[in-house]
């Protein structure tokens, strides 16, 4: 122990450069903000459901009739694309790594034309011949195989439950934020934690999250149950309004207060990235009542003589009464070593104040030690204490020595952003919705216009945040809710933050409800309806298609209880996925008249198992974590979809072609 | 792979020489149009990140110049083609693809109407 370093700490508040580290109030009127964006949500359900009652209740309950106009079509379509992942994932990843998450995102340049366009025209026009409501129902018409589209039923529910329940988790956690400093919530959080108290499975949930949880299926399950597709799609088009909105006026107020991006960009320049620690936290005496540790809490050590230092908690740890020393908060066991980050970067150094903590109402002084690290191999890049990490490539990557973004994963992410939001299942089932050609056209052309306004900008306010909100590497997940309520209170307009937080809100929900009725068509229109019962009345499709979009919306909120780490990683799993598994049978089905039943079958098989292969080696070589093998240095969706092709292809060539029937239906005049 | 004016395999169901739907073949052509925009947007982003933008890891730490605040590899790297292609996509969607009628085989367009051939 003698080699630790040991200093007492001041009890001040950490001050960051020039801004707020703990943005508080304003809550209530974000809390009024979301109130009011949940009534227009349901007043849309009402509306869309009123309209179901006059029209074929399949066709437009999981299609809106094939009727999308270019507003609806082209929201609906960007707001599904852009998804938890787009408002919490991203802006941690660009927090975290810096500009060169730029490059990583940077292929969203084409994705509109190419997503919509590639596919777009052929998939609408095949589903108005056979009449298809589903993916699956295009795949099985095309090839007259039930076996097919059974198996492509599978694969979609399969993956989009994972989805979904990453999903319930992203949703949550911003609501949660959201709401973390209105008293009413804060209230009802002590009540709910009396109750789960000692309750099975639910005992262990935070009750925040646990109450957001509720708030939020509550929210989604119902419009989405009672609207169908059209309210799914008016939704997202509020949605996609909102998230635009909310990205617009966050960009000008962050590049106001960094200075602008210049000023900004040349302190990211010298700011070196943190370190990550453990830490022995104590106290002098033992306390006479427990003392929590809140996780991001600030630690600052030294003084006369003495090197300041600064860290910052990345998990919550606890002081029981009659301990002086804190322990990590976990229900097995209670490690001693807190996990911590330290702060490299000598302006934030000299602003840091630590957190104040109390206890009984007392104020307690606690003091920390660097605990040693054991001798290991290093197994990441962690920047090696350099400046100008953040500006170039590759950036740091704690679990990969080659970095963030090396030239293979740079190509790799250009080629899936593009083909594999190509080869989305909710994508396709928007691109079977849009009324004709002409709004095809327009939507795509919108789009474009869309995604520049999103995600570029995305980039720039993320990069500020690092500038303003130093220190957020602990929860990074959190940024883009913490960046909304400090600007909004930086430029003393509090009641905007409602406005900014419903932006991921709103990200979250247009892919979640988009899901939710994929899957709930998935199972009552392609296993029920075409294999199990196809003469089943309207009243009885009706009758299951709620009830099944209820349970799989609430099976979807009990696994996201405990709640899964990683939501960006579920969600580039499933996405990769899904499209590994469709994309090269589906654009072979659409423009390859050779192409026949057994190669479409052999193709979705070899790109789904190639690609959970290759997350299942990768799981278990990383001891437990998402992170798939990358041969060659590519991700495993580039793998997937050349294994789904080539094999798609030479299949097909050396087995029977298909029925000259299909051929002539899809390829030739009628 | 079928080409336009080959016949489906096996003798045709009729007598007539079958003709491939005009759907079919406009949107296939549009799609090869597409897929080149994407291989030129790689390489011109990809290249430009390794040429500016691209720094081995342990390597000294190099100045970054910039434009308009931006890293120069960002700027001219993928600000400047992103533009681009919004532009492209401009053209793309009202100048070059066509407006077919999905519902049958032909082309609602008039004469004239942008996209029309």
């Amino acid at each position: 122990m003698n080699d630790l370093t040991m200093s007492s700490l001041s009890l001040e508040f950490f001050a960051p450069v020039g801004l707020f580290a703990q943005a508080g109030g304003g809550s209530n009127s974000a809390i009024i903000t979301f109130a009011i964006y949940i009534v227009l949500v349901m007043v849309l359900a009402g509306l869309s459901h009123r309209l179901l009652q006059s029209k074929s209740f399949m066709s437009e309950y999981f299609l809106g009739s094939r009727s999308l106009g270019v507003w609806a079509f082209a929201l609906t379509f960007a707001a599904t694309s852009s998804s938890g992942g787009s408002f919490i994932g991203f802006p941690s990843l660009v927090y975290t790594h810096g500009w060169v998450v730029a490059l990583w995102i940077g292929s969203y340049m084409v994705v509109p034309i190419f997503t919509m366009g590639l596919l777009g025209k052929r998939i609408n026009q095949v589903a108005r011949k056979t009449g298809a409501i589903t993916i699956p129902d295009v795949l099985r018409d095309r090839f007259d195989s039930p076996g097919f589209g059974g198996l492509a039923t599978v694969l979609i529910v399969f993956f989009m439950t994972f989805n979904l329940i990453a999903q319930f988790k992203g949703g949550s956690t911003i609501l949660q934020t959201l709401l973390s400093d209105v008293p009413l919530f804060q209230d009802a959080q002590v009540l709910t934690s009396h109750a789960l108290a000692g309750v099975p499975f639910f005992g262990a949930a935070d009750a925040g999250y646990f109450l957001c949880l509720l708030v939020f299926t509550a929210a989604v399950v119902v419009y989405t149950a009672y609207g169908g597709f059209r309210a799914v799609v008016w939704t997202d088009v509020l949605q996609g309004v909102v998230m635009v909105a909310g990205v617009l006026i966050m960009l000008p107020m962050a590049i106001y207060l960094v200075g602008g991006m210049e000023k900004a960009t040349k302190e990211i320049a010298r700011m070196t990235p943190p370190k990550a620690v453990s830490l022995l936290i104590e106290t002098d005496e033992p306390l006479a009542s427990p003392l929590v540790l809140a996780k991001n809490s600030w630690l600052v050590s030294g003084g006369e003589g003495e090197a300041r230092r600064v860290f910052r908690l990345a998990a919550e740890a606890r002081i029981e009464s009659g301990e002086n020393t804190a322990e990590v908060k976990t229900e097995e066991d209670a490690p001693q070593h807190i996990p911590a980050i330290e702060i490299t970067f000598p302006k934030h150094i000299a602003a840091a104040r630590p957190t104040k903590f109390t206890s009984g109402g007392q104020v307690v002084s606690v003091r920390q030690k660097v605990v040693p690290e054991e001798q290991k191999e290093k197994v990441g890049y962690d920047g090696d204490g350099q400046a100008g990490v953040y500006m170039k490539g590759p950036g740091i990557d704690k679990s990969s020595a080659d970095g963030f973004l090396p030239l293979g994963l740079a190509i790799s992410f250009f080629f899936m952003w593009n083909f594999s939001g190509a080869g989305q299942p909710s994508n396709m089932v928007r691109l079977m919705a849009f009324k004709d050609s002409n709004t095809l056209r327009r939507a795509i052309f919108t789009v474009a216009i869309y995604y520049t306004l999103i995600y570029f900008p995305l980039v720039v306010i993320f990069m500020c945040a690092k500038v303003l909100l130093p220190g957020w590497e602990t929860d990074s997940d959190r940024i883009m809710p913490e960046m909304a309520k400090a600007l909004t209170m930086a430029m003393n307009m509090p009641w905007l933050a409602g406005l900014l937080v419903a932006a991921p809100f709103a990200a979250v929900m247009s892919t979640m409800d988009s899901f939710l009725l994929m899957i709930s068509s998935a199972l009552v229109r392609d296993v029920y309806q075409r294999n199990i019962n196809p003469d089943a009345p309207e009243k009885t499709i009706k009758r299951l298609t709620y009830v099944v979009t209820v349970v799989v919306g609430l099976t979807a909120m009990l696994a996201a209880v405990s709640p899964p780490q990683f939501l960006q990683d579920i969600i580039v799993f499933t996405g990769s996925g899904l499209s590994t598994s469709f994309l090269a049978p589906v654009s072979l089905a659409l423009y390859w008249p050779r192409f026949n039943r057994q190669g479409a079958i052999a193709g979705m098989l070899s790109g789904f198992l190639t690609h959970m292969l290759l997350y299942a080696v990768g799981y278990f070589e990383s001891g437990g974590k998402i992170e798939p093998l990358q041969l060659f240095g590519f991700h495993p969706f580039m793998v997937g979809a050349l294994a789904s092709a080539v094999v798609s292809v030479v299949v097909a060539l050396t087995t029977t072609p298909p029925p000259e029937h299909l051929v002539r239906k899809f390829f030739y005049r009628d | 792979m079928t080409s336009p004016g080959e016949t489906p395999h096996g003798n045709s169901v009729d007598d007539r020489p079958p003709e491939l739907d005009p759907i079919f073949v406009h949107a296939r052509r549009e799609a090869v149009v597409i897929l080149l925009v994407f291989f030129v947007c790689l390489t011109w982003s990809v290249g430009f990140y390794v040429v500016d933008g691209l720094q081995p890891p342990g390597a000294a730490a190099q100045s970054t110049p910039t434009v308009w605040g931006l890293p120069r590899w960002v700027f001219w790297g993928l600000l400047c083609p992103w533009l681009a292609v919004d532009v492209f996509t401009f053209w793309f969607c009202f100048y070059y693809m066509k407006n077919d009628d999905l519902d049958g085989g032909g082309s609602p367009q008039a004469e004239g109407e942008p996209g029309h051939e």
